[in-house]
């Protein structure tokens, strides 16, 4: 992302699947901490704890980075975002999506864990063709 | 040789617009980091587990 700040956006789409355990609550954690302003510090700290994604271990998460840990865990436990995580679960089985991370860049899909090379490489292309 | 051209012409746009497949995903108001403006967008579809 630093190497090409100002020039490229992320946008993250949740797509918990199958029967993993904690793959909801996870997601429904990083919109919890997103409604009060620490969605990408959430979403960092998920991604080092992974698969540790219980729901107590997310409200010490939630702790760490300086929630307010009530209204966090209220959120978790009504289940505030679900309606937003079925949205994006739909687009996903939609694009008929079966592989996590999958990435969409300027529509161009790139399945699975790449290189971070590789996903630069498309990036560059795309600045470029952009410049035209 | 004008149909030639054409049949030439209608297969490379053909496998051009299947390399260059692009999807339209919609944005909503997914979390998102960076300016709107930005030439590359990137979207990540993710199970944090």
């Amino acid at each position: 992302m630093e190497t090409f700040k100002g020039k490229i956006r992320l946008v993250i789409k949740n797509y918990p699947y199958k029967y993993r355990d904690f793959s909801y609550i996870a997601a429904e954690a990083s919109l919890a901490a997103g409604d009060q302003g620490k969605y990408w510090e959430m979403h960092d700290l998920l991604i080092k704890r992974s698969p540790e994604l219980d729901r107590d271990r997310l409200i010490t998460y939630a702790k760490e980075i300086g929630l307010d840990v009530r209204v966090f865990t209220a959120s978790l436990d009504t289940r505030k975002h679900a309606a937003s995580i079925e949205r994006d679960k739909k687009l996903a089985v939609d694009l008929d999506l079966y592989n996590t991370p999958t990435f969409f860049i300027n529509g161009r899909r790139v399945i699975g864990e790449r290189p971070y090379e590789y996903l630069k490489k498309i990036i560059e292309e795309e600045l470029r063709s952009a410049k035209q | 040789m004008k149909k030639l051209v054409v049949f030439i012409f209608f297969l490379s746009s053909f496998s051009l617009s299947f390399a260059e497949q692009r999807f339209i995903v919609p944005l909503e108001d997914s979390p998102s980091y960076g300016p709107s403006a930005a030439p590359v967008t990137i979207i990540e579809f993710i199970d944090f587990q």
